[in-house]
Parts: C-alpha cells; structure tokens; sequence
C-alpha cells in the first residue's frame, strides 16, 4: 500500500522547481506577494495534476507535460497587427510589458510588475483551490501584465488589444481589468508566438452595476508552445459579459474559464470555438458560478477536430441554494472529422435550488451526410462541400457577436485556420 | 390512470418516513464471527461446501482488496465505514439447502408472504396438485397477478427456496442460487463468472468478491425464450449483517430472458452495508433484460439509519446482435452507488438504461450507467429521470464512449431532473468519449421544478395540488415506466408517490 508516498517528480516538475529557485531574486513583489509565491510554488512541488484530479481528468498534466523550457532573456517577440484596425493595443514582448503605454481617455492602464512591486495586486493572486495548477504556477513565477481600469460610465468606441506574444522560453503574464458601473468595452486577448514556449496567463475582469463587456480570447500559439491560461470573471448587478474564446493552435492548451454571478440581473454568455489540428491537446474547461437569484447564461461550444488532436470540454454550471430563478443553458456541439482524433466532453450540472431552469446537450458526431449530399447534388466536389459545412458550423457562433468589425475580425482568423489546415 | 389515484390514496394513509417494509422477523440464526479475515472467507466457503478453486479465487480477491481504497469520487457523504464491524454471513437456521418449501421456515415463509412475494403461490402454479378454491383466491390478490414469475429468495446471506426449477428444467433453463450453481455447475460458473467485473475491479466489487454469499444464477441455452419472467427478491433481516450477493445471469446464442430483482430490510437506527455485484453476459442474438425495483431501508426522516448499497452492475454484450437492457427505480437506500453498464463487445449490439431515482429525507444518490461502444454498428440509450425532494442529493453519472475501431457507434442520453423544495440538489455529470469520427452521440440534460403553468393546468380542473403533483410526477417518468415488466410497473409507480410524501404541497 504505498498510494500515499509521494511519486517521484516529473523532469517538467523538477525544472519548474529548480527555475522558480533560480527566477526568485528577479520577481517582483512586496512581502505579500513573495509569500504567496512561495505558498504557490509548494503546490506545485506536491506534484502537477494527474487524470486522479477530477478537473484534470482528460488532461493529465503531469503526463502531457513532458519537459519545460529555460527562461530566455534574448527570445524576441514580434509585434503584429491588431485583429480590428484602430484598436488600443498594450503589448506583452516575452511576458514583458511596454514602458509607454497608449493613452485612452477613462482608461488607466498599469505596468503589472509596478502593483506586484507595491503589493497592492496581493489579494488576487490566491489560486482558487488545490487543484488549480495554472493559478499557482502563474502566481509562482508572474512577472508582468498589465492592470486595466475602465472608469465609470465610459464607452470605448474602439477594442483594447492585450496582445500576448512569446518568442519560446516562459512567460507568465497576468491581466487584471476592472469595468466601473454603466461603462461598456470590447476587449481582446491575444495569445500567439512563434516559440516553442510555455506561456501562463491569467485574466481577471470584474464587472461593476450595468457594465456591457464583449472578451475574446484569441489563441493562436504555434503547434510547438504549451498555453497555460485561466480567464475569471466576476458579473455585478444587471451587468453582461460576452466571452468569446477562440483555440486554433497550441500543442498543449488549456483554457480555463471561472465565472460568478455577484448581482441580480447578471448575463453571461460563452462562446467557443475549437479548431483543433496535428497532433494537439486542447483542453476547455469551464466553471460557471449563478450564486445570486435572477441570473442568465448561455454557452455553445462548437469543435472541429482533425489529425490526430485531442479536444476535451468540461463545462460545470454550479447553482447555489439562494440562487433561485436562475436560468443556464449549455450546448457543446463537436465535428469529429478524422478517426486518429477524440473528442471528450463532461457537461456538468450542480443545483442546490428548486426554482430553476438550467439544461444541457451534447453532441458529437460528423458531417452531416444529407447536407453533404445536399451540396454535391448541386455540382460542388466533396472537399469543397465539406470545407464549406465545417465552416458554416463555426461560423455560426461567431456571426451571433454582432458587432460587425469583430465578426469579419474573427472570420479573417478562422479563414487563416483554414487555408493552413484546410 | 387508476395507479395515479391509487398512489395518492397510499399517500395520504402513510405518514412522512414510514416505511412499509420496516419490520423485522427474529429468526434463528447461524453467524459467522464478527469481522473479515482470510479465516470468515474460509468459513464462508465451508459452509457453502465450495470447491477449493472458489476459495482461492475468493481469497485472492481479498488480497487485492486489503491493497485497495474505498473511492471517494462519487457525490455521497457517510461515516467511514468499519469493516471489521459487520456480520459477513447470516443464514437462518434449518437450511441446510431447503429441498421443498415445506423445509422453509414457516417464520421466513411469512416474511415474505408480508412482502407480498408469492413463494406459495409459485409452487402451486408449478403443478403442486392443490385446487383449493381460497388457496386460488388468495393467489389472485397477490402483488403479481398477471403472470407467472420464477423466484429466488434470498434472505440475508443464503438463498432459502427458488420456485418453478422444475419447469424451468425442462426448457433447459438453470435458475438456481449461486451456492448451488457452484456445486452443480462449477464449469458454468468457472467459465463466467469474473468474466465481466474482475475480482479486481473496484473496491466493493472486490470486497464482493472475497465475501459473497449468495445470489442468483441463471443460464439460458442456445435458442430458448426463457418460459417465465425470473426474478430474485433480496431481504436483509439481521441486525449488523452486510449483504453481499452476487448475481450471474447467461444468455447463450438467440436466448431471451427477463429478470427481476426486488430487495427490502427492517427498519434499524444503524446502517447496513450492502454491496453486490450482477454480471451479464449475452452470446450472439442473445437478449437480457434485467429490472430492478430497489426498496431498501432509507433512513428515517432525521437521515438516521439506512442501506448503504454499493453496487457493481455491468452487462458483456460479448456476441453480435445481442442486447442488455437495464431498467431500474431506485427509492430506497440512505446511500446509492451504482452504475449498471453495458460493455457493447460484439457487432450490432446494443445497450440500453431506464432509470428512475428518486431521494427523499438524506438519501444521497449517485447512479448513472456506462455505456463502453467496443463493437462495430453498436447503439445505445439512456433515460434518466431524478427526482429530488426534502434534503436529498441526487447525482446523475453517466459515461459513454467510442472506442477506435466502433464504427458507427450511436448513443442517446437523455437525463432529466425534478427538484422538489429548495433544501434539495440535483446533479448531473455526463462523460462523453468519441475516439472514432463515425460515432454519434447526442446528450440533453434538463434540471427543473414543476413548473406552476403544468400545475395551474391540472389545478384548475379540479384536481387538488397534492394530485396534481403526483399526476405530473408520474408523467415525467412514463418513460421509463413503460420499460418496466407489467407486475413492476404497477409496483414501481405506488412506489414513487410513497417516496416523495411529505415532500409536496
């Protein structure tokens, strides 16, 4: 019986222990912050999750992670374009954040290692339970980020663009960003590169009494970097959040989103898409709070998987007790398009309270041989057809954002996916 | 509907935790020492007059359950159990491997007569010469009047009498307790059993197979339709006592048989364990269906008291064509584990889950099926209805998966659940697994109260609430229901409306 004794560590263990040793004189952060480095760092020397953890069932880090990179001070990253023309772009170069940051009106923008330095970011960097790998490793080793706060009553015309770039080694970037009351914002996460780094990245939003903000994560690593993140978000009163994550490339991913309701009245919706090609692990997980009565949310996840990628979405809908009223649907709909590919889905649903509506479906299955039909019957040849069907099945969830720069932004980047993958 | 106003009538006569199965009956009995060692297992297996091949089977479990840890994965909180604290072998005395009923006990006779389980009424019906007009009259009030049913008691750790073995015999049908089968069967058994939930399975299967000390048997040949629905009725009665029974039913090439499975116990402050493990298997173009109505003791309605049933179900579709079916109404229990699953092996097979939990007062149940897509073309389907009233936590678990060479598997789910006052939780937790492009897998789950326009409907002509909710209740299960054999049905439905008393209005 020795199912207690600690198992030996992992290479990926070992140098992420051994590089925190060596990183530690070079992290910024006050007494506070420090402490809760060194609290994180002990979480991740009990080990990295196991397919054991529940949550990390169908990714077994400790497994998938077979070796981290040293940190590189020479990785140079490049600049790129933001994906809507005219957008506020606050710019990460290797986990390192810009001196001379854009200047918006209502908009104060912070260097991340400034609060970490002061200490005053502290009460943020608890991880949320033991098996939060990804906020542990993140508050171990966070370096920079940027701090973002949209004064009340704002409305920004154009999109921020938190753009995230790595050129290999590890970065480990965090983006708090507080909307006040009745402001109303667009904002965009980049995540890309060319390295073959291991990037964590964690997101923060709170959301004040009537805020309006549409979030789209855009991830786009190269099939060589291992893209650690979490987005958390806190809903206020009346207030809507739009998320929109987008995974189209990555060797090992995982996109974890944990939201709360903390006010009436409080909307969420999620929107996904997976695009998943080459021999690739991505993994979507999602735990949504409705911990006060009158809340709404909607979550469609749509996934194209190809190659011999591996795609996993676990979405929980956690009602609690005084939650009454609550309305939460789910739907996680997957194209499975090749036989050396898998696709596993755990939609979740935890209700303490009697007075509510909350569903979820699930599918997987391939393309539709009706609509596959349908097409060639009017003269187009299969590859074209079938191009044309998993298309329109993304295509879908994007069209529903509404707001047209950003539709046509997203379409451009999934047309790259495809010309690349198609 | 005439089970609808009957349920509602049962209803309002019964208080909130009364259980109508509570009593117990003192009957002599021959125990075993407290406690589990290599010892009792070699006791269990004297007694049963084993060969030595089954006792080294048992104790090699046993040793791989010493090196295993109870799991703590599912949704249910109880004290740790101690299983040094626990009778593993209780039989009344006198049975010796009762030949006739006439060997029976008369006091365990009427145990189950107060059950309503007809183990007279078998016998008569089996072509014991008696036409006793009251006798007749007596059998067409029982619970089972529609057909004839095949029963195998068992009464905390033996089976004390099976009805019909003659008539079976002759379709070539063997229905006999497990202890026997082993004596009179031992290639039968050394073949299956194991087959589909290994000795090493999980911790209670395990434990299962280590102590097991009776269970049913049932092996239908090549090509015959089992004449009569089978059916076993479990009833623990002996206070301290874990029930540990194991059930092995075979269903060669083109058989078809249909199985029932009831089970009560007294009711005591204590809790009682009870852990067994049913295997299945079905040969080519064979066809199982097994039906459960699980009635044992909940708790009282502090949560006090009450079975902790840990159960290792799981069917082998190892043939082509073949199909398992499981259909089961889960009332009772302080604590449900269970997952009945189907291992779709061979190609075209299929699977199917019917399931009906309802909790009421503490009971925390955790229930769902497995459905492992191995073959080509195979198809399977589950339909859940939880329905959770008072203080109870009901979880749905379920996993379906494709393997890579399933090809075209299809599964559907569909898991709904009815929440009934606010104190209560229901859960639902899906694991989906496609390893295979042509897989097609559809899942819907739904969690809602009853909502005031279907009870403003039915209220408004006329119907009290109390009625009302009852009527809607019932609708939401039909589905599963339907599955069940007609004798169940009935039973199944009064069930449900006892169960959530004193959860409505």
């Amino acid at each position: 019986m020795n199912m207690h004794t600690q198992p030996q560590r992992t290479p990926a263990e070992t140098a992420l222990i051994d590089a925190f040793g060596e990183r530690l004189s070079l992290l910024p952060g006050d007494g506070a912050v420090m402490l809760k480095r060194d609290d994180a760092i002990e979480a991740v020397k009990h080990g990295l999750p196991t397919r054991r953890i529940e949550s990390w069932h169908y990714t077994d880090l400790r497994r998938l992670l077979s070796a981290v990179p040293d940190f590189d001070p020479a990785a140079a990253a490049q600049a790129i374009a933001p994906i809507v023309e005219g957008s506020t772009v606050l710019i990460l170069l290797n986990g390192v954040s810009s001196a001379k940051a854009p200047v918006v009106d209502g908009v104060s923008v912070q260097r991340l290692s400034e609060k970490l330095t002061d200490g005053s970011i502290a009460p943020g960097l608890d991880p949320y339970g033991s098996d939060d790998a990804i906020g542990a490793l993140n508050t171990a080793f966070v370096a920079d980020g940027y701090f973002v706060d949209i004064a009340d009553g704002i409305e920004l015309e154009k999109p921020i663009e938190l753009q995230n770039l790595q050129a290999g080694g590890q970065t480990h970037v965090r983006l708090p960003v507080r909307v006040g009351a009745g402001a109303k914002a667009v904002i965009v996460e980049r995540q890309a590169g060319e390295g073959a780094a291991l990037t964590s990245s964690v997101s923060q939003l709170v959301l004040g009494e009537g805020a309006e903000v549409t979030w789209l994560i855009v991830q786009e690593q190269p099939d060589t970097a291992t893209h650690l993140a979490q987005f958390k978000a806190h809903i206020g009163k009346d207030a809507k959040l739009t998320l929109f994550v987008m995974n189209a490339g990555g060797r090992l991913v995982r996109q974890e989103v944990m939201v709360k309701t903390t006010g009436e009245g409080a909307d969420f919706k999620l929107r996904g898409i997976n695009l998943l090609a080459g021999d690739t692990h991505t993994d979507v997980t999602m735990v949504l709070d409705h911990a006060v009565p009158h809340t709404t949310s909607t979550e469609v996840i749509r996934n194209v998987v190809t190659g011999k990628a591996r795609g996993v979405f676990q979405g929980r809908i956690n009602v609690h007790q005084y939650a009454q009223k609550t309305n939460a649907k789910m739907a996680c709909n997957t194209l499975l398009l090749s036989d050396d590919g898998e696709f596993s889905t755990k939609p979740e649903l935890e209700i303490f309270a009697d007075d509510v509506v909350c569903g979820h479906g699930a599918t997987v299955t391939e393309i539709d041989h009706d609509h596959l039909f349908y097409l060639m019957a009017r003269g187009v040849d299969e590859k074209s057809a079938r191009g044309l069907l998993v298309k329109a099945f993304v295509a879908e969830v994007i069209e529903e954002l509404d707001d047209e720069a950003i539709v046509e932004a997203l379409e451009a980047r999934l047309d790259e996916w495809f010309v690349t993958h198609g | 509907m005439p089970a609808v106003q009957d349920t509602i009538d049962r209803v309002r006569k019964i208080d909130v935790d009364q259980y109508k199965y509570g009593f117990q009956t003192e009957i002599a009995v021959d125990k075993a020492p407290k406690g589990l060692s290599e010892d009792i297992i070699r006791f269990i297996s004297a007694k049963k007059d084993e060969p030595s091949w089954m006792l080294e089977w048992r104790l090699e479990a046993y040793r791989r359950w010493l090196t295993l840890e109870e799991p703590t994965w599912a949704r249910v909180n109880y004290p740790k159990i101690d299983f040094q604290d626990i009778y593993y072998y209780a039989a009344p005395k006198s049975t010796p491997g009762p030949t006739s009923l006439s060997d029976v006990d008369p006091e365990i006779l009427k145990v189950y007569e107060k059950l309503g389980i007809p183990l007279k009424e078998q016998e008569i019906l089996a072509g014991v010469q008696k036409t006793d007009a009251s006798e007749l009259e007596e059998v067409s009030d029982n619970v089972y009047k529609s057909g004839r049913v095949a029963v195998d008691a068992v009464f905390d750790s033996v089976s004390v009498v099976t009805t019909f073995k003659k008539e079976l015999a002759q379709a070539g049908v063997i229905f006999c307790s497990i202890s026997e089968a082993i004596r009179e069967h031992p290639e039968l058994v050394k073949k299956y059993l194991g087959s589909v939930v290994p000795t090493s399975d999980n911790f209670y299967a395990t434990l299962n197979s280590a102590v097991f000390t009776d269970g049913s048997f049932v092996f239908v040949p090549k090509g015959v339709r089992c004449p009569m629905e089978l059916s076993t009725y479990f009833r623990m009665n002996e206070k301290n006592t874990g029930q540990f029974e194991r059930t092995l039913i075979i269903a060669e090439e083109g058989a078809y048989v249909s199985y029932l499975e009831g089970c009560t116990a007294p009711q005591r402050d204590e809790n009682q364990l009870h852990a067994a493990v049913v295997e299945l298997v079905a040969l080519d173009d064979a066809e199982i269906k097994y039906s459960t109505v699980q009635n044992w003791y909940p708790g009282d309605a502090e949560g006090k008291g009450g079975i902790y049933n840990f159960v290792t179900k799981r069917g082998d579709c190892r043939g082509h064509r073949s199909k398992i079916s499981w259909t089961q109404v889960e009332t009772g229990s302080a604590i449900t584990w269970k997952y009945p699953s189907c291992i779709l092996r061979g190609d075209d097979s299929s699977g199917e889950f019917y399931s009906i939990a309802v909790s009421n007062g503490y009971q925390q149940v955790d229930s769902g099926t497995k459905m492992i897509h191995l073959g080509k073309n195979t198809s399977s389907r589950i339909i859940s209805k939880g329905i959770a009233a008072g203080f109870s936590q009901n979880t749905y678990r379920g996993q379906v998966s494709a393997h890579r060479k399933a090809t075209n598997a299809r599964n559907f789910t569909n898991c709904d659940s009815l929440l009934i006052g606010d104190q209560c939780g229901a859960h639902t937790v899906p694991y989906m697994e496609a390893k295979n492009s042509t897989a097609q897998f559809e899942h819907e789950a739904t969690t809602s109260k009853i909502s005031e326009d279907q009870k403003f409907y039915v209220m408004q002509r006329g119907i009290p609430e109390e009625e009302a909710i009852a009527l809607i209740v019932n609708g939401f299960v039909k589905d599963v229901i339907q599955q069940l054999p007609m004798e169940f049905a009935v039973e199944a439905q009064k069930l449900i409306g006892i169960s959530l008393e004193g959860s409505v209005g």
